[in-house]
């Protein structure tokens, strides 16, 4: 068992499901917010939701469309300083700078709880990114499960979704004047203990209004799905023929909209940005949709194309490659890239193209 | 290691020039031996930074068998290898490493091997061209086959003088163009084939340069019979991490910086971009 492991509990699935009366939240995230900072769905400016630290219970939004940005942010800032550099040119001293501190994600829908889950593999899966997974240990993830799913996502296709079974601290679900609490982990159960006399044992009717919440849930997602079974098949194998590549990638603005609001998405580049008297050594997000992502300093480019670019991005995600050494397809099928692509090559676009030989961008 | 991105400080002892663009950084490190901390085998890289301007990989040019030595051999051709030529003798700099797979050296034991480099290609192959030269027992017949585009291109010209004289390897040296006072061999890499007397069936060899290059030696060493598992080359992509994680250099599901930077022809073929 890996340390995470040990942090979120061990075990597959819900450890024990408690309940708490809706008129008693506010004072349980009085008590979640004491232990330290909380993350969770506000409304911004011009009322876009965003997921940003609160400070009062009021703030948290507990009805909401998803975010357009995915809270992947809390453990991958856009721009994350790796250690301090000071010195001169005979001499240097290089000092680590993340400072521990536990952080709550509350009210992280199952798709972005799920892309947390992911990321964690990522960063344990051969050589270990201890930093990041000190990070990811102390962030407890609160997820808000989805009875009513939105309109564009399609999580039910990549087990992330509408109800969680693993891969969160504590699932809360909205059954009206009561919310359930399934605890996934040690760390979800402390939050439910800490608060003494807010949760009691859920009931079995509560367990049962949540199990056909999630049933209809799923029923509701009718059409609205994205099979990639066929895709994987033909991606892996590379029997997807080059023209639809070519008309794909067509629609293609390579703004890398759709890589940088994925919560699946890690690609990074490493850069030293000035600080102080000093500089910071950053890890920066990138994009696999940038031509200059693998320019080499020699003036080569091994992928020149767009559609050489727009072929990797659905290699990663949907092979059976990457599929074998992640457990998952690289998506949690939140939607959002449907959301913001300027043309349509997104996810469920292209897997349909791809299963179905046709591009009807 | 604790973390994966945090580098260690190395000393500058020596820069050597190559090349009117080219010049090779001996490293010390400043906390401890190469031999006890920075275990290596030849064709591994590291990660060298720049303070203030970055990091980027390069191949370890030196063997394990010479562990008093580190040694990176760079051409300026970017912001981060101009920025390194700047610093000399006393001057500090970053390392993260060794990273990536290295050669195979317990397979070579009892071949002949045969290194083709062009360029600034050499370097990659140094390293293992050292380790078998010091272990030369262990080995059959060594040639090197070494091009450039002028004499002035040619590294480590003190060192190919040094090999040239040796009984026990035997080395071969052209240039695209000559310059005045230049009377070896001139074309490219590939007319050395013929001056030499290759051994299919006993051999490996090693190959690395620019892509178009590799691209016409393995093409005429598949024809004279070397098959696709004994043709062997160090790969270079645009990386980031070196650790697998960032995905620069990823082509299909393989990672140069983890997986590589050294494969076999075979391998090579069959990677999907």
């Amino acid at each position: 068992m890996s340390d995470q492991d040990a942090a979120r509990g061990g075990s597959a699935g819900p450890r024990g499901a408690y309940a708490i009366e809706r008129s008693r939240i506010d004072d349980w995230v009085s008590t979640v917010l004491a232990l330290g900072e909380v993350i969770a769905p506000m409304a911004g400016h011009g009322g876009d939701v965003l997921y940003a630290p609160v400070e009062t219970p009021d703030q948290v939004l507990w009805e909401f469309d998803n975010s357009l940005h995915p809270p992947k942010e809390v453990l991958l800032p856009q721009t994350d300083p790796l250690f301090e550099i000071r010195g001169e040119r005979s001499g240097w001293q290089v000092a680590a700078v993340r400072p521990r501190e536990p952080r709550i994600l509350l009210n992280a829908r199952s798709c972005d709880a799920s892309g947390i889950r992911f990321l964690r593999g990522v960063h344990e899966e051969d050589l270990r990114d201890s930093a990041y997974l000190r990070r990811d240990a102390d962030l407890t993830v609160v997820s808000l499960s989805c009875p009513q799913p939105c309109s564009q996502g399609f999580c039910i296709c990549c087990d992330a979704g509408p109800f969680l079974d693993d891969g969160f601290d504590v699932q809360l679900t909205d059954l009206g004047e009561v919310l359930l609490a399934e605890v996934g982990s040690a760390k979800g159960e402390a939050l439910v203990r800490t608060s003494d006399g807010l949760f009691r044992p859920a009931s079995e009717q509560e367990l049962s209004r949540r199990r056909m919440l999630e049933a209809v849930a799923i029923d509701s997602f009718g059409e609205s799905t994205c099979h990639f079974g066929s895709a994987m098949r033909r991606i892996s194998t590379g029997r997807v023929v080059e023209a639809l590549w070519d008309t794909m990638s067509d629609w293609c603005f390579e703004c890398g909209a759709c890589t940088l609001v994925c919560p699946t998405c890690y690609c990074f580049s490493i850069k030293d940005r000035q600080s102080g008297g000093g500089w910071q050594r950053c890890r920066m997000w990138d994009s696999c949709q940038y031509g200059a992502f693998t320019l080499e300093a020699s003036g080569h480019n091994p992928r020149p194309h767009r559609k050489d670019r727009v072929k990797r991005r659905f290699y990663h995600k949907v092979s059976a490659q990457y599929y074998l050494r992640d457990g998952t397809v690289g998506c949690v099928g939140c939607g959002r890239c449907v959301t913001v692509c300027l043309g349509t090559t997104d996810m469920p676009a292209v897997v349909t193209a791809i299963r179905k030989g046709v591009w009807n961008g | 290691m604790d973390d994966l991105y945090l580098p260690r400080l190395a000393r500058i002892a020596e820069v050597r020039d190559e090349t009117p663009d080219t010049r090779t950084f001996v490293l010390q490190l400043r906390d401890g031996s190469v031999a006890d901390t920075l275990p290596f085998v030849p064709g591994q890289f590291l990660e060298l930074s720049v303070f203030g301007c970055g990091e980027a990989p390069f191949c370890i040019a030196s063997s394990p068998t010479r562990p008093q030595a580190l040694e990176v051999t760079v051409r300026r051709t970017g912001q981060l290898t101009d920025a390194l030529h700047t610093l000399g003798p006393g001057d500090e700099i970053g390392l993260r490493g060794p990273c990536g797979n290295g050669f195979d050296v317990a397979a070579a034991r009892g071949k002949d091997v045969v290194f083709v480099a062009g360029g600034i290609g050499l370097p990659p192959l140094r390293g293992l061209i050292w380790n078998v030269l010091d272990e030369r027992e262990s080995f059959g017949r060594v040639t090197v086959l070494y091009g450039a585009r002028t004499p002035s291109d040619l590294v480590y010209k003190n060192e190919l003088a040094d090999w040239g004289r040796r009984d026990d390897l035997e080395l071969l040296v052209t240039v695209d163009r000559a310059e005045p006072g230049w009377e070896g061999n001139v074309g490219m890499v590939p007319i050395l084939f013929d001056m030499t007397e290759l051994q299919p069936a006993s051999s490996l060899v090693y190959v690395c340069g620019p892509p178009i290059m590799i691209r016409f030696v393995v093409q005429d060493l598949l024809m004279r019979g070397f098959g696709e598992d004994a043709v062997i080359s160090t790969l270079e992509r645009m990386m980031q991490c070196g650790v697998g994680k960032c995905n620069h250099c990823a082509i299909g599901h393989r990672y140069i910086c983890r997986d590589g930077p050294v494969f076999s022809y075979r391998q090579i073929r069959e990677m999907v971009e």
